[in-house]
């Protein structure tokens, strides 16, 4: 029997599942930065007035837990789909961030192969003023085991 | 190519200026160990070997470096741009010590809003496309 996505869609969507402190590392920024080929100084040097975390680095902020507790077990071991960050205002090294995750969408593509099954787990977060700095998108792809 | 430094100098499906990012292992490494993914992955972003026996065709660039591959490509065509948002789809993996490229083209332009659309490429040697994207990206006014 094939899962139903509308089911799992009205069951999951948009319910936090975690939440997680982070106090990014300023040393890390850099070397996240310059490893990429990065050479602007608001991501490369730590004494820059400007000196922010780049969206790869953002993207690195993962939840506790990648999906619900109590999700079903759908089939095989998830790939990493893709990542997607939104920068609202600067992720600034030092300060310390709360991370807030959902399911943002479920949905399915079907091909020769099967059906593979998209997770989105969005990572809402936020700054000591309770200000929201980024959301980070994490795409999970699963193949649909037969039943 | 000189660097765009407002919205009025950018024009609709000029391509940006290519670049090779260092795919070398040291560099992966780096990159896997700075965002704490050395830990429980048996090497697959720091050593050949251990990634082969994993079932990979050799040590892999974290996915998310090359969307930092990408987003500074973006940089270098306009130092002055703010990338507000990436996404960026796997659709196979890039190998550590093997050379890539990383293109991008101009696919909006909004000069109303100061903001400007991206298609964003990772390509192998063999000129196959392993990571895609796209980017919206602000820009200072005229």
């Amino acid at each position: 029997m094939q899962i139903d996505i509308e089911e799992l869609k009205s069951k999951y969507l948009d319910l936090e599942f975690d939440r997680k402190d982070f106090t990014i590392d300023p040393e890390k920024v850099v070397t996240v930065a310059k490893m990429s080929g990065e050479t602007l100084p608001q991501f490369c040097d730590p004494a820059h007035p400007e000196f922010q975390a780049p969206p790869a680095f953002i993207a690195s902020l993962v939840s506790g837990r990648h999906l619900p507790v109590d999700f079903p077990r759908i089939g095989g071991v998830p790939m990493d789909g893709g990542k997607a960050v939104t920068v609202h205002a600067p992720v600034r090294p030092g300060a310390s961030l709360t991370g807030k995750t959902h399911l943002h969408d479920i949905y399915d593509k079907s091909g020769r192969s099967g059906r593979m099954i998209f997770l989105v787990s969005r990572m809402e977060l936020f700054n000591e003023q309770g200000e929201h700095v980024a959301t980070s998108d994490s795409r999970q792809v699963i193949r649909e085991k037969q039943q | 190519m000189s660097a765009i430094s407002n919205i009025s100098e950018v024009e609709f499906g000029v391509e940006l200026e290519p670049f090779e990012p260092d795919t070398s292992l040291a560099a992966t490494s780096a990159f896997a160990e700075a965002v704490g993914w050395t830990d429980g992955r048996g090497g697959r972003f720091t050593d050949h070997e251990a990634a082969r026996k994993e079932g990979f065709p050799g040590a892999l660039v974290p996915g998310i470096m090359n969307m930092g591959f990408l987003t500074s490509m973006i940089h270098r065509w306009s130092p002055v741009a703010e990338v507000v948002h990436v996404d960026t789809v796997f659709r196979a993996p890039v190998i550590a010590d093997e050379p890539c490229t990383i293109s991008a083209v101009i696919t909006d332009v909004d000069e109303d809003e100061c903001l400007v659309e991206l298609d964003l490429t990772v390509k192998n040697a063999k000129d196959e496309t392993r990571v895609f994207g796209t980017a919206k990206v602000r820009l200072p006014a005229a």
